[in-house]
């Protein structure tokens, strides 16, 4: 158990200690599930539309201290400028209209056969969640888990990233400075996730766990949680009763979408979006074109096109304006990528640029060079022999590129995955275009679409080993449940006075 | 289709508190064509602030009302009973926003505002009095588009 009392933050590319933060201990981390359970109740005293208009104000607020916030995006989460931007414009736009999501969560009257409406189904929050955010994201993340449980009516404790977590703190203090009603019923934890994780999954008063993670460590979670149930088992009776919940889980986790690009679109314009895609964030976000899987009959062009657009690419100082990969978040990531791309050499694979890292030998200031693997088709179907970069997410900037015959070679190549968060298509052909939304095995579906949106439909979730619970989501309704209610008092009464 | 032609009528001038509210609504008077996406009876505030300590009272300088009627656009002192929303300005805004030349210019410098608000330089910020889905009905997602004030992020 961690005895660490404060916390010193780094400064990605320099190395420089940006603030020292107090931390949480086991103690401290039980008292605030305690305090923010207890004032749960605060937000219940206003309905969704006051909670909304309230996060549109404090989005306001956010904006106008949008230079601050993006100069700590950029120090503690490396995040190139640029880039910061958009980290912080999706998360203000979301809560600028936040009260956008209503549709998802207004009371439906349902209408029998006999055209009765005697039922409603009416949507209540669960009660207290508690988050945990990653680090590639300082803000937009772990801000989205928070608003969206105020939204519902939830209280909510969020565990930002310990290496990033200042921008969070100063958006807090920024909803304690406008006196945003009931912020006891919202909370930070600054812990790591190791012992954090035991204490949410612990007590009784945490409804929902909701996590941004690797799915690996997600399932591990499910784990830890099995052998805690497991320790509470109560055989007195003669049978073995659990004598302690069931607990939402909802994990967001990675992602390795397929990017299909066909022979029919202008090569040199998807390359563009194509390498925006794949390398935003140094290639450190779940949703990212991964596996690049591109059509036969332009295979080699479009591959000259994207070398080109990636080695434009310029890495090194986040606050350079003109950069656009920032340092890596952290040593591990950097080794991962040093991994993948040795094994793929395994394969026999070509190396078309990248495969160098620059290493400080410090915790800082790491770089992996854009990267663009070819790995054969024919590598891809059997996931027990695939390469480890096919099989498993490059949470860093290594992407992979891979010939496809044809349409259905494409979209069986795309589908050859563990996971299925988003996949992109590049195509002109209107027919084609429909089997592709029908048969790619992927919750996001995008044709088409210049990456980096910032639009308020930009849903998340993913299928297969990307998501639980699987599909497209909202924030807002996974963090309530319908409530059936059969009403037949008009119908009624008079017989049972 | 043809672009619809709209007209602008300026309402009781006189009745405003400040000079730089009278040389705004004249301003936007000569570009009725900004509001085109907007529904016909579609009205909303234009508050004007001294800075954001004031914007946070919410104590205006000065405030009009621009209505959406079926031949182009109506600009009267004060605010209205229901408004849809408020546009929030800073006075520092408003100075640069009407030496523009065009509405191109005017649009990317409101939207500059709004995405890169500071309380030297100028800032414009919106609070909404009805539902997101209703003002997206009433076309005031495109007007904000075209106002430059939700940026198109093809730039990237």
């Amino acid at each position: 158990m961690s005895k660490v009392q404060e916390l010193k933050v780094k400064n990605k590319y320099t190395g420089e200690i940006i603030g020292t933060v107090p931390a949480d201990t086991p103690e401290t981390v039980r008292d605030k599930i305690k305090r923010v359970h207890k004032n749960q109740f605060l937000l219940k005293e206003m309905d969704f539309f006051e909670r909304a208009q309230l996060l549109s104000k404090f989005s306001s607020k956010l904006r106008f201290k949008k230079k601050q916030l993006k100069d700590l995006v950029v120090a503690e989460g490396g995040l190139p400028i640029k880039y910061s931007e958009w980290e912080l414009n999706i998360v203000m736009n979301g809560f600028k209209f936040c009260d956008w999501y209503y549709q998802f969560l207004e009371e439906k009257p349902l209408t029998s056969i006999e055209g009765e409406q005697l039922v409603r189904i009416r949507y209540i929050p669960h009660g207290l969640a508690a988050c945990i955010s990653p680090r590639n994201t300082p803000i937009s993340l772990p801000l989205y888990q928070l608003g969206a449980n105020y939204l519902v009516g939830n209280g909510a404790i969020v565990k930002p990233s310990t290496a990033c977590p200042l921008t969070m703190l100063e958006a807090y203090a920024l909803m304690e400075e406008m006196e945003l009603p009931a912020i006891n019923a919202l909370d930070l934890v600054i812990a790591p996730g190791e012992w954090a994780v035991d204490e949410f999954l612990k007590s009784p008063l945490i409804k929902t766990l909701m996590t941004i993670t690797a799915s690996h460590t997600a399932k591990d979670i499910l784990v830890r949680y099995g052998r805690f149930l497991k320790k509470t088992v109560d055989k007195s009776m003669g049978v073995a009763m659990y004598t302690q919940p069931f607990k939402n889980f909802f994990f967001e986790c990675a992602g390795n979408d397929a990017g299909i690009v066909m022979d029919d679109v202008n090569l040199e314009q998807v390359a563009k979006w194509n390498v925006m895609a794949s390398f935003t964030n140094s290639g450190q976000q779940c949703f990212s074109m991964k596996r690049i899987i591109v059509h036969q009959d332009i295979y080699d062009e479009y591959v000259e096109c994207l070398v080109k657009e990636i080695e434009q690419l310029k890495y090194g100082d986040p606050t350079d304006p003109d950069v656009d990969i920032g340092p890596l978040g952290s040593r591990r990531i950097l080794m991962m990528m040093e991994v993948m791309v040795e094994d793929v050499k395994k394969y026999g694979s070509k190396i078309f640029t990248g495969a160098e890292k620059i290493d400080t030998g410090e915790d800082y200031g790491l770089f992996y060079k854009p990267t663009l693997v070819e790995i054969k088709p024919e590598l891809c179907e059997d996931l027990t022999k695939a390469p480890f970069l096919w099989r498993e997410e490059a949470f860093g900037p290594v992407r992979s590129v891979t010939k496809a015959k044809n349409m259905k070679d494409a979209i069986k190549l795309a589908n050859a995955s563990n996971y299925g968060m988003r996949a992109v298509v590049y195509s002109t052909n209107l027919n084609d275009i429909e089997t592709f939304k029908n048969e790619l095995e992927a919750a996001n579906i995008y044709i088409n679409a210049r990456p980096m949106l910032v639009d308020i439909t930009v849903s998340l979730g993913g299928i297969k080993d990307s998501a639980y619970p699987p599909g497209c989501k909202y924030y807002p309704q996974e963090l309530v449940y319908g409530k059936y209610i059969y009403d037949g008092t008009l119908l009624n009464l008079e017989k049972i006075k | 289709m043809m672009e619809e032609k709209l007209t602008s009528q300026l309402i009781n001038l006189k009745a405003y508190r400040t000079e730089i509210a009278r040389k705004y609504t004249t301003f936007l008077s000569k570009y009725p064509e900004i509001f085109s996406d907007l529904c016909i009876g579609s009205n909303f505030d234009f508050a004007l602030y001294e800075s954001i300590s004031d914007y946070d009272k919410h104590s205006p300088v000065d405030i009009f009302n621009v209505y959406r009627s079926s031949q182009g656009i109506e600009i009267k002192p004060g605010g209205a009973q229901n408004p849809d929303l408020e546009l929030a300005l800073s006075i520092k805004a408003i100075k640069e926003l009407i030496q523009t030349k065009n509405k191109i210019d005017y649009a990317q410098l409101l939207g500059s505002f709004y995405n890169n608000p500071d309380e030297e330089n100028g800032w414009i910020d919106f609070e909404l009095h009805k539902r997101t889905q209703r003002l997206i009905n009433m076309g005031y997602g495109k007007f904000a588009q075209t106002a430059g004030i939700l940026e198109d992020d093809d730039g990237i």
